[in-house]
């Protein structure tokens, strides 16, 4: 009796679930074998499903009130602006490393915006495309500001602590041997490894510079360590979507290429609007999706209307706009990096929009 | 100082007993011996017996000693415990609509007299008990009196407890002895559990309520668990029989499922819930990772069972043949209650694991448990060098449940008999 009226229970309650989860049009077993665009199930389901890390420092993260946050994010959101005209619009979702590729392919995730370092093995072999590159990185090392070591020159014989087992290893191992230097590895997971450094149980520390450099701004004696200035790695980050999805890939492409172009135009969130009535040139119109002076609107043939990337400006502010507010809040400057504009000496840099 | 209490008559005023000539073992004699006499002598014999165990001694001292003030110290001292009060609702429910937070106050108004109804039921509140649940009300008021949550918070966990005291007092007024009023007080209240989960589901979702993928945190954990453990044990029942059975094809089936569901680790099933399943089942990820912890779950207990099914002489079955019952009638009153009985203990424990195992959701999917909170809590810049007390909580967290599982069990095998008859 009781057996039966717990069974009825759980199936009660299970049905439930379903019902209500099913409300936001989840189910896709339909979607799987049409060559369908997934911008068509974005904009049918209304809501961008956004693969992040959900616990990296200024790319992904939650605040106390459990909202998304930093870098990442906000290109989740400018995409959803775009495609959705609704920067709310996004489910997030914490992905792990250990999955994200499989995630996309299964289309749980509409877009992978995850600090995922684009390679040539995933680009061929994982079924994954990807976008433009929204930031740029490479493996580093931290040092004690009190260390006579300036670059990987000074690092013959040093203790230095990094993750086993990881690329980033290999490619300390590499440089090494190309130096005719030794070195003593200490390994350990990343937290395991700051905590070492911090400890003075390793000179140096090695891993992303952008981490390094966050993970120090954060420390009580930040004072006391200093990241050197010499990148032995390329680590370009960007969104990835699925494989042979153009239309998709296109939207996205040229979100992320928007923001840049807005940025280089001097197109900020505080004048996109007042821009979009009287655009000041044709670039700037044609970037919005607005008439310069009484002529037509430029369609360029985008699965979405002329204005997606004049509704992300709106929300989320250019390409400037978002590093500031976001990854230089955590230590991680952008003059003189590869993330500047390449006006500036960087490269971040967009092909034209026309 | 207006009035003396009466002074107590001296004890030598008492005429003196003559001393009783009986004869006592030699444990009992020591028991007549002054208690710092005992302690002395208990303390010699087993700390300090020999120069060996004398260095021992003071090496365990020194290493408890060490533990409790490095615990003492970080506590108090050198934790930063701001990453949970800031971060409290994150990690209680991150994702959940806060504007709807009174939906999760009330699902808490709802269980808490069912569970306070269940121990009145079946065990009485001792004292051990009291303090347990005086510690861990300090410890909620503490959170929610914190910072920014308002009142309104503290007043709902205050109705909260008030609730599940009075479940507990009206039950205590159900009759222990078997009979008549407490079979259906038993039942009433059996049947209200089993509707909890349902109806919690309807107060979170229904009428502009949060979705499925919202939910998260802590609360996470407390609604996964649960479904696991309740469905796998509902699903091992059959599956215990059906392996005793003497029917090939069912026994073959049975063995099959049990034995391939637990030839793989938990994580490699939350794949299948992720990649597999949804080919299957087209469902939210929570709902298809609510039924592979059933799965899970139910291939362990179905073992369980089967140890207790075969614990029973064969003369119960018989007996209950040979007064006329069906078979059917035969499991449902002689078999199963006392192979369930006998299976309590590792039942238990296996729902303690599973409680447990709910923290490595967040390593394989995308759904953001208490653990996988506690991450993106610690990425948050002003807390990066908080990870120890973020962790710290979730243990504790973790363990308060782990804890009234076991304490509950214990009731309960107590209650049944376990080990008795």
């Amino acid at each position: 009796m009781r057996l039966v009226m717990l069974g009825l229970a759980a199936l009660l309650s299970l049905m439930l679930l379903a019902a209500c989860g099913g409300g936001d049009g989840d189910g896709q077993a339909g979607g799987g074998n049409a060559p369908e665009s997934v911008l068509r199930d974005v904009i049918d389901r209304g809501v961008l499903h956004c693969g992040v890390k959900g616990s990296q420092p200024g790319f992904s993260y939650l605040e106390p009130d459990g909202t998304f946050t930093g870098f990442d994010v906000e290109f989740c959101k400018a995409i959803a602006a775009a495609v959705l005209e609704d920067a709310d619009a996004v489910e997030y979702l914490s992905v792990a490393s250990a999955s994200r590729f499989e995630l996309l392919a299964a289309q749980e995730i509409d877009v992978l915006i995850r600090t995922t370092t684009v390679t040539a093995e995933r680009d061929a072999g994982r079924g994954v495309d990807f976008a433009p590159t929204t930031f740029y990185t490479g493996q580093s090392f931290a040092v004690h500001a009190d260390s006579g070591i300036f670059s990987t020159a000074d690092m013959d014989g040093i203790t230095i602590c990094v993750q086993s087992a990881t690329t980033t290893e290999q490619n300390l191992d590499d440089l090494f041997a190309e130096l005719g230097y030794s070195y003593v590895p200490l390994g350990g997971e990343d937290q395991e490894n700051q905590d070492a450094f911090i400890a003075g149980r390793c000179d140096a520390w090695t891993g992303d510079q952008s981490n390094l450099a966050s993970r120090i701004s954060q420390l009580p004696n930040a004072a006391d360590f200093r990241v050197i200035n010499e990148i032995i790695s390329k680590e370009p980050l960007a969104p990835g979507v699925l494989d042979y999805d153009n239309a998709w890939k296109d939207v996205i492409t040229w979100v992320v290429y928007g923001l840049i172009n807005a940025e280089e135009l001097g197109v900020t969130q505080s004048n996109v609007a007042a821009w979009s009535e009287d655009p000041p040139n044709t670039a700037v119109a044609r970037l919005l999706g607005v008439p310069f002076e009484g002529g037509e609107v430029a369609d360029l043939g985008f699965d979405v209307d002329p204005q997606f990337i004049q509704r992300a400006l709106r929300a989320v502010g250019n390409y400037g706009e978002i590093y500031e507010r976001t990854v230089a809040r955590v230590g991680i400057a952008r003059a003189g990096t590869l993330n500047a504009l390449y006006t500036e000496g960087g490269i971040i840099y967009a092909p034209p929009y026309r | 100082m207006a009035e003396q209490p009466p002074i107590p008559p001296p004890a030598a005023a008492a005429p003196p007993q003559p001393p009783r000539k009986v004869v006592l073992p030699p444990h009992r004699e020591r028991a007549h011996r002054p208690w710092r006499v005992r302690a002395e002598e208990w303390v010699r014999r087993n700390l300090f017996a020999s120069p060996g165990q004398t260095l021992l001694t003071f090496a365990s001292l020194a290493l408890v000693g060490l533990v409790i003030a490095g615990a003492v110290w970080f506590v108090f001292f050198q934790a930063n415990w701001r990453v949970i009060t800031v971060n409290r609702w994150l990690l209680f429910a991150g994702g959940f609509p806060l504007d709807e937070k009174w939906r999760l106050w009330l699902s808490v108004a709802l269980v808490f007299p069912l569970i306070g109804a269940a121990y009145g039921m079946w065990a009485s509140l001792g004292r051990r008990d009291l303090l347990f649940i005086a510690l861990a009300g300090a410890f909620v008021f503490f959170l929610t009196a914190h910072g920014d949550a308002g009142p309104s918070s503290s007043v709902w966990f205050a109705a909260s407890l008030a609730l599940f005291f009075l479940g507990y007092r009206v039950c205590r007024f159900v009759p222990r002895e078997t009979g008549r009023p407490r079979t259906l007080a038993v039942r009433t209240l059996a049947a209200l559990l089993a509707l909890a989960l349902p109806l919690v589901l309807i107060v979170l979702m229904v009428g502009g309520g949060a979705q499925a993928s919202q939910f998260g945190g802590f609360m996470l954990n407390l609604i996964l668990a649960p479904v696991g453990i309740v469905g796998g044990l509902l699903l091992a029942v059959p599956l215990a029989l059906g392996r005793a059975s003497s029917l090939r094809a069912i026994s073959w089936t049975c063995t099959a499922y049990i034995e391939v569901i637990r030839g793989a680790p938990l994580i490699g099933w939350l794949f299948v819930a992720l990649f597999i399943l949804e080919d299957v089942i087209s469902s939210p990820l929570i709902v298809r990772t609510m039924i592979v912890l059933a799965v899970f779950t139910a291939a362990y207990v179905a073992e369980y069972i089967r140890g207790g099914l075969q614990s029973l002489p064969r003369g119960q079955g018989e007996a209950g043949h040979a007064v006329g019952l069906s078979h059917l009638q035969t499991l449902q009153v002689i078999v199963l209650p006392q192979a369930l009985r006998v299976s309590i203990p590792p039942i238990v424990g296996q729902a303690i694991g599973l409680w447990k195992d709910t923290a490595l959701i967040s390593i394989i999917l995308p759904l953001r448990e208490l653990v996988g909170n506690s991450r993106a809590a610690i990425a948050q810049a002003e807390f990066i060098p908080d990870r120890i007390e973020v962790y710290a909580f979730a243990a504790v967290l973790f363990w308060i449940v782990a804890f009234m599982m076991s304490r509950i069990s214990q009731r309960m095998e107590r209650a049944q008999g376990v080990g008795e008859r």
